[in-house]
């Protein structure tokens, strides 16, 4: 008797939310012939430096070289909601409806680019993706369209550490005589922390799982880690306050500028430009690991397939590959210039001149990053 | 009862009726927005929710399905408990409740406490004093919780102004940063002012007669408390106890910043199964854990307002 009654108001209730959207979406429609091609949206999941990196350089400086074009930003800080927009985004291109931005700059681009869900890139639509390394833009996908570098890699304080650890194994070796000197952040809430532990699971991964881990979700090969968890575990008496992992990428820059731990996992962005803005104090320096190395690689933007406004965003997107604003990322975050080294200032090719980044170690796909979460949480801290 | 029936029923009936009925249906329509609210936007969605925790996984919960990871399907109309079996076999799960439950007790506690003392203060003796005290436990309610949660974390660092005070008389001070502790204290924090309103209200309202004929008959302060003061704001009092540990047993933010990483509150575990795990159906079950119990406190609240209105006869 009631089942029908609930399903009729839930129907109402459904059908005067579609009314709604319906309306929602017809009003949008009618004000983009107005020129509202050029206002685009750019989505953003990542840290607040690179949210400053747009809103404070890369956007005013595209809208003043293109006078017409306003740009606004949507931001999900550390990527929270990754997997949500993701599901967003698939929505948005199976009903053929605006998703709402025109441009993503998210470690998901990848994942989206496997599932089709992103407009196919070449030098005749994106003229700048002449001048980036062909293999960079492979490694993207369909749709993948690097823009900067970076990676994560070791900072320690000059102080306190007069020799950094050179491998990997050093560095555990170095933790367990240091107690309480080192932590790195939940890997849920940034992805310092997740390359750390990744690359301390990387170690008894073969490079034949490794490669199913990196390119898709692969469950079945998750058992390699258990070895992996159990040496963080096994770290839990010797990190920070035995066991404390802060959240996010910033207080673990916090602890180690006021002294409180000498050595962590950084991105090396937000390294580089905490120490240009005085964050973090001058006697902080970084180096990188080997066997195996911390995590990097090439940050890509991708154009949503569903998007209205696909020519501004090429154009946005190849924009961002001129000299001129790879001169800007680098030096306003410090990120790796992807286009080749010779087009750009003599001083940046001097910044960047060892930095190799078509060879970065690359970081899980995103659902595999979600299980490792999950799996970090339940058996690293408080074990 | 029957006697004023029978007398204000003969003559003006048919005039008092009309008015009657439609004071009865502009207070059901007055009502009717909040309850079209709540059953829309709360009713709804917990309806959904229940259903998708046992894997009914169609209709408006096929998108949640279609995304999340490890979701457990019902077999046609049976339901599913796969969601349930996973977070109930999982350690980390208990852990988290009992940090949930002993957090939650051990604030309300506190706040129970220190809101009576300031507000038997301002009862008992008066003053000036008494008044800046309860004046100043409503401070909490101006300061943001975020903020609030950032300087409690900051001041019971290793290199907080706590352990530096200590530090200038050769005392190692504690670390309550990343502990229960530190979640103790911002619960408690932010829960104080509502309680300091709610029982400092409740024992104001007291007549002073009462006291003051106890106190002529020789009744000390604690017998004044025991049997006139508690007695009499019992009301309030439950309400204050319900309310704030409903608050803490439900809090996010003030665990997420200044808590453990595990054992951490289940507000911030579900939080986590949601978004970074992307596992939807695990952090529903957790959900209806918090809601039962929320519904536990809920229900002693809902006792002490069905006594008091015995007692003053309203029903």
């Amino acid at each position: 008797m009631k089942t029908p009654r609930l399903i009729a108001s839930l129907a109402a209730v459904a059908a005067v939310g579609l009314a709604l959207a319906g309306c929602a979406q017809s009003s949008s429609a009618a004000s983009s012939t107005d020129g509202a091609d050029k206002k685009l949206t750019v989505f953003l999941s990542a840290d607040t430096n690179i949210q400053d990196l747009w809103q404070k350089t890369l956007i005013p400086a595209f809208e003043k070289a293109n006078p017409g074009y306003t740009v606004s930003v949507d931001f999900d800080l550390h990527g929270l909601h990754d997997q949500q927009t993701v599901a967003k985004l698939t929505a948005a291109t199976i009903q053929k409806k605006d998703p709402g931005y025109d441009l993503v700059d998210a470690g998901f681009v990848s994942q989206v680019a496997a599932s089709g869900l992103l407009e196919k890139v070449s030098s005749s639509t994106v003229p700048g993706l002449k001048d980036v390394p062909k293999d960079l833009v492979t490694a993207g996908g369909n749709g993948g369209i690097p823009y900067r570098g970076s990676s994560v890699v070791l900072a320690y304080d000059t102080k306190t550490v007069a020799t950094p650890p050179k491998t990997l194994d050093d560095l555990l070796a170095w933790i367990k005589a240091n107690p309480g000197k080192f932590t790195y952040n939940s890997p849920d809430t940034g992805g310092s922390g997740q390359s750390f532990v990744t690359t301390v699971l990387d170690q008894n991964v073969s490079a034949a799982d490794r490669t199913k881990l990196v390119t898709g979700s692969a469950p079945e090969v998750e058992g390699d880690w258990d070895k992996g968890f159990a040496t963080l575990a096994g770290l839990n008496p010797y990190v920070y306050q035995k066991g404390v992992y802060p959240n996010g990428n910033n207080q673990v820059l916090d602890l180690l500028s006021s002294g409180q731990i000498s050595i962590a996992p950084v991105w090396s962005d937000q390294f580089v430009t905490g120490r240009k803005n005085g964050q973090i104090p001058a006697n902080i320096a970084y180096t990188q690991i080997s066997d195996p190395s911390l995590t990097g690689g090439a940050s890509y933007l991708g154009i949503p397939s569903a998007s209205p406004r696909k020519a501004g965003a090429e154009k946005l997107a190849s924009w961002l590959l001129t000299p001129d604003a790879q001169a800007l990322v680098s030096d306003s975050i410090s990120g790796y210039p992807v286009i080749a080294l010779d087009k750009l200032p003599s001083a940046v090719q001097d910044l960047f001149k060892d930095a190799d980044i078509a060879n970065l170690r690359p970081a899980y796909f995103a659902t595999t990053a979600a299980d490792m979460n999950k799996a970090w949480a339940q058996k690293v801290p408080g074990k | 009862m029957a006697a004023i029936i029978a007398t204000t029923a003969a003559t003006p009936a048919d005039r008092s009726a009309h008015p009657a009925r439609r004071s009865a249906v502009a207070g059901f329509l007055l009502a009717l927005p909040p309850v079209v609210v709540i059953a829309l936007f709360v009713g709804v969605p917990v309806i959904l929710a229940l259903a998708f925790s046992v894997g009914f996984t169609g209709g408006l919960n096929t998108v949640i399905a279609a995304v999340g990871q490890n979701v457990h399907r019902a077999d046609g109309i049976v339901p599913s408990f796969g969601a349930y079996g996973d977070v109930f076999t999982t350690e980390a799960f208990w852990q988290d409740l009992a940090l949930t439950l002993a957090v939650t007790v051990a604030s309300t506690a506190i706040v129970v406490v220190l809101a009576g003392g300031i507000g038997l203060f301002l009862r008992l003796q008066g003053g000036r004093l008494a008044r800046v005290l309860s004046a100043i436990a409503i401070v909490p309610l101006f300061i943001p919780v975020v903020i609030a949660s950032w300087a409690i974390l900051t001041f019971y660092a290793a290199d907080g102004f706590l352990r530096s005070l200590l530090a200038q008389f050769g005392i190692e001070g504690p670390v309550w940063s990343y502990t229960a502790v530190a979640i103790v204290i911002g619960s408690a924090w932010t829960s104080l002012p509502f309680a300091v309103l709610m029982i400092t209200s409740g024992l104001q309202s007291i007549p002073d007669a009462l006291i003051e004929a106890a106190r002529d008959a020789g009744a000390g302060t604690v017998r004044i408390v025991r049997t006139i003061l508690l007695p009499m704001s019992a009301v309030p009092l439950v309400i204050a106890v319900t309310f704030t540990a409903i608050g803490v047993i439900g809090s996010y933010t003030v665990p997420y910043f200044t808590g453990p990483n595990a054992p951490t509150m289940l507000g911030v575990s579900l939080a986590s199964y949601f978004t970074s795990y992307n596992q939807p159906q695990q952090s529903l079950v957790m959900a209806f854990v918090v809601f039962l119990a929320a519904a536990g406190i809920g229900a002693l609240y809902v006792w002490a307002n069905f006594r008091s209105a015995r007692r003053e006869g309203r029903i």
